[in-house]
């Protein structure tokens, strides 16, 4: 469960506390970027920031994939519709902007998670969203594609950026905007037990201090 | 935009002033509790240092938002270089994009906590788009 890789301090270096890091999904902070009806706040998404700030994680905002690639006027879509070389690169060019700040965290000791979007096909991760017929006139009349546990596509290529770069994977939950029926208080309780269980994991770990 | 609750308004912020230090906190407004009341989505900007490529990436983002109207502001504060807004790097890739620049408000922290949150949520409350541009867009 090594997350910390702050072993490489020389002795004597005054360092600063590790800190409890959370690198959040873009529409968790800007519901703005939330593809046309899948808006649920006016901005911020509020409960999750509330519990991260109780808990006194730093906030960390990744970029949005689908906003810069497809625009905000994209029509929905599913992971294999965005599951393109050309979507791909796009991802590892935003993850080489972001990661030399999360790796940057990683060296200095701080705890670092991922809090994504689950259902998303880009930014799931512990589910996004298929149906690989879809394609061709938008015409689709209900809700009718299927959850898949897995990674979302930007999280692939996020992960894979920082494993590139020698970084340990990152605990990661997905807050469970977009499964279909959005169920706040669910995804909240998610959201906790997910927080809590990193508290109990840490401090078993001789304070938690390195951990590799 | 039926069944959809977004606010069309959101603010660059610095990371100064979403993760204040302890010893910051005491002399700031809460800016993110006032960005939420006051219905932003956030845009955060990295800390000082270089940050080339991701401040290109936030660039971008803005542009695709000021281009199909959405309402962006930019929030500094007082006493960071540069205002925590990288603004002598972020500005000249806005105007490449074709951008005009966000206007700006500046969290003072040296005065009184809770007056400066009313003037700054004051200031968000007052901006958005002229009426015929949110018509235009926002359907």
């Amino acid at each position: 469960m090594g997350r910390r890789i702050d072993h490489g301090r020389k002795r004597g270096t005054e360092q600063k506390a590790p800190r409890k890091v959370a690198l959040v999904a873009n529409c968790l902070l800007n519901q703005n970027a939330k593809v046309c009806q899948g808006a649920h706040y006016p901005g911020l998404v509020s409960p999750v920031v509330e519990v991260l700030r109780k808990r006194g994680y730093v906030l960390q905002q990744l970029p949005c994939p689908e906003l810069a690639f497809a625009g905000v006027r994209r029509w929905w879509a599913v992971y294999e519709q965005y599951d393109t070389p050309a979507y791909r690169t796009h991802c590892r060019r935003l993850a080489q902007a972001i990661a030399p700040l999360i790796e940057g965290y990683l060296r200095r000791g701080d705890e670092v998670i991922l809090i994504g979007l689950d259902g998303s096909p880009s930014t799931g991760v512990r589910f996004t969203s298929s149906k690989p017929d879809w394609g061709g006139r938008p015409n689709r009349p209900e809700d009718d594609w299927e959850i898949q546990p897995r990674r979302g596509i930007w999280v692939e290529e996020l992960e894979a950026e920082l494993a590139r770069r020698g970084l340990p994977p990152l605990p990661a939950t997905g807050w469970a905007l977009d499964m279909g029926r959005f169920d706040e208080a669910g995804a909240r309780r998610d959201l906790e037990q997910f927080l809590d269980s990193r508290e109990t994991t840490e401090g078993s770990r001789d304070g938690g201090k390195v951990a590799q | 935009m039926s069944g959809d609750a977004r606010g069309w308004r959101m603010a660059l912020v610095p990371d100064a002033l979403i993760n204040p230090t302890e010893q910051a906190r005491t002399a700031l407004p809460d800016v993110l509790g006032v960005l939420e009341a006051s219905g932003y989505g956030v845009l955060q900007l990295p800390p000082k240092g270089g940050h080339g490529l991701l401040l290109a990436v936030i660039a971008d983002q803005v542009a695709e938002y000021a281009h199909h109207g959405y309402a962006v502001v930019a929030v500094g504060v007082r006493g960071e270089p540069g205002e925590g807004l990288h603004w002598r790097r972020l500005a000249p890739l806005l105007r490449h994009r074709g951008v005009a620049l966000p206007p700006r408000y500046l969290v003072c922290p040296e005065v009184d906590a809770v007056a400066e949150g009313q003037r700054f949520a004051t200031f968000l409350a007052g901006y958005d788009l002229p009426a015929e541009e949110q018509r235009r867009w926002r359907v």
